[in-house]
């Protein structure tokens, strides 16, 4: 808000305090507007975009078997060196991997595995809960990232209702069916 | 038994007066957190109670259960004495506030006030700056510098500040003829001192933000450059004692603000009991109070001692000379 200059040297503006007052509607709105803090993880939960790199998970072919050919690029490629990969002949006599672990600790969601992968196998997905109380949870195994959750473009971007998961895994859980809404609309700005 | 009639229903009257006041911080620490939330867009407290109207509770029972920690060199007795020094001066002055006009309880006439004493003004305002001792010595005997400045501070703004506080109300004692309170606010009857008086009335209201210490005038406390300001070294208790006293603070100013410039309990709608209509107008000035510290910067010190003696004090007597010529 630009000031002219006949604003500001309006004397009577200014023994009518019209600065204050400015300032006084000005926070009076911001009052009475919506409040748009994310009630996490109690009741709400913001899903990412489709494009959020997070928790990891591996590509299943329609035989059940894992897309990974155990080539260890992704090992090679990974900055922070999180990634172990020990490749074995499967009874198919197919390239896989017997062992493939990624320290989440170590991890920087840089993606770059995702783009090394020559068989689709490894993608970073929109899971971000993956705080734990101990350093070996968070090493994670083939198992657990083929079990991982599949990206979703439903509710990207959005806070939907969710609970706290009973369970004590610090999870929370989005209720089903629910409709989010887009937090980012709600934040009052000035014109 | 005649003096039992007499005495039983005052005690009952002070009883229930220092458990309301003693409470009253409770849900005002919770009404502030809520307002300050809701002017950044957030809800504030949210996860005690229905919407954290349990939190305060929790934060009392936080206060009373931690460390009550006496810094080494500190003056140990002035030291646990300041906080009750502080707390005693507010209490004193709801003596003096009425709430209503006498209501008939059992054929028996019940005054609500705890005295209807003809020099209530005086009275209200000579003991109201009693509490300057309080920071005074929470200031000194903490033996810290930040303590320290922040009493030097409060006592100068203080003093500073009654001066306008006093003089501004000299008006509306000149249109009431009176300085009972109740007097006060029967010459309101017709219209509201504010009209008469919107001068006294900004010097009284600017003047009782600096009374009670809120922002834009809370110098004495500024986080930002004193720590806490004079309760710095206090802890527990002894802090929420101070905390108490100054919420008190807020309540009187609004107090007297409806009492002396908004009509006390006249002007209410037919279906709201008159002592409920001065208490929704004080609450309406305690909101503004907080509306206002989560609106305003501080001002620097040397802006707040201009604006003592440079404006407001020759506004308030600008506005006895007027006054006095209407009057006359």
């Amino acid at each position: 808000m630009a000031r002219t200059v006949q604003e500001k040297q309006g004397w009577i503006g200014w023994l009518l305090f019209r600065d204050l007052w400015t300032g006084l509607r000005l926070t009076l709105r911001y009052m009475f507007s919506k409040t748009i803090t994310h009630r996490y993880p109690d009741h709400e939960k913001w899903q990412p975009y489709h494009r959020h790199r997070g928790h990891h998970f591996m590509k299943t072919n329609d035989e059940g078997d894992v897309n990974c050919v155990g080539c260890e690029l992704c090992a090679k490629i990974c900055p922070c060196d999180c990634i172990t990969v020990v490749p074995y002949e499967d009874e198919k006599g197919n390239r896989r991997p017997k062992v493939f672990d990624i320290n989440l600790s170590r991890c920087l969601y840089c993606g770059l595995c995702e783009d090394a992968c020559p068989a689709d196998a490894i993608k970073l997905g929109q899971e971000y809960e993956v705080a734990s109380t101990t350093t070996d949870a968070l090493v994670v195994h083939l198992e657990d990232l083929i079990a991982a959750p599949r990206k979703t473009e439903e509710g990207a971007g959005t806070v939907v209702q969710a609970s706290l998961a009973k369970n004590g895994s610090g999870k929370t859980i989005a209720h089903d069916n629910a409709k989010g809404h887009d937090w980012w609309q709600l934040i009052r700005r000035e014109k | 038994m005649e003096t039992l009639y007499v005495i039983l229903p005052m005690l009952l009257k002070i009883a229930v007066v220092v458990a309301v006041l003693l409470l009253l911080p409770l849900p005002l620490t919770w009404l502030e957190r809520k307002i300050a939330g809701h002017i950044q867009q957030r809800p504030g407290p949210m996860r005690v109670g229905w919407h954290g109207l349990l939190q305060p509770v929790a934060d009392g029972i936080k206060l009373l259960t931690k460390e009550d920690h006496i810094p080494s060199d500190a003056d140990r007795l002035l030291f646990k004495m300041a906080p009750v020094v502080a707390l005693v001066p507010p209490f004193v002055v709801f003596v003096a506030i009425p709430i209503g006009e006498p209501i008939t309880i059992f054929g028996t006439e019940v005054m609500l006030s705890l005295s209807n004493m003809n020099v209530g003004l005086l009275f209200i305002l000579a003991v109201s700056s009693i509490g300057i001792f309080g920071t005074i010595l929470a200031g000194w005997a903490s033996n810290s510098k930040y303590a320290v400045l922040g009493s030097l501070r409060a006592i100068a703004q203080m003093i500073s500040y009654e001066i306008p506080m006093g003089f501004s109300v000299i008006g509306v004692v000149m249109l009431s003829n009176s300085m009972n309170m109740m007097d006060i606010v029967t010459a309101q009857e017709g219209m509201w001192n504010v009209v008469y008086q919107p001068l006294g009335f900004f010097v009284f209201f600017v003047a009782g933000l600096a009374e009670v210490q809120r922002i834009p005038f809370d110098l004495p406390e500024a986080e930002g450059d004193l720590g806490a300001g004079y309760h710095t070294e206090y802890s527990g208790i002894r802090f929420s004692f101070f905390m108490l006293s100054e919420y008190l603070g807020v309540v009187i100013i609004g107090f007297l603000n409806v009492i002396l410039f908004f009509g006390g309990w006249h002007g209410a709608p037919p279906f709201i009991a008159e002592p409920v209509w001065l208490l929704l107008k004080v609450g309406f000035f305690i909101w503004v109070f907080m509306w206002f510290r989560f609106t305003f910067p501080r001002y620097r010190y040397d802006q707040l001692m201009a604006i003592g003696w440079k404006v407001l004090l020759p506004l308030s007597l600008a506005n006895i000379l007027i006054s006095g010529l209407f009057v006359f």
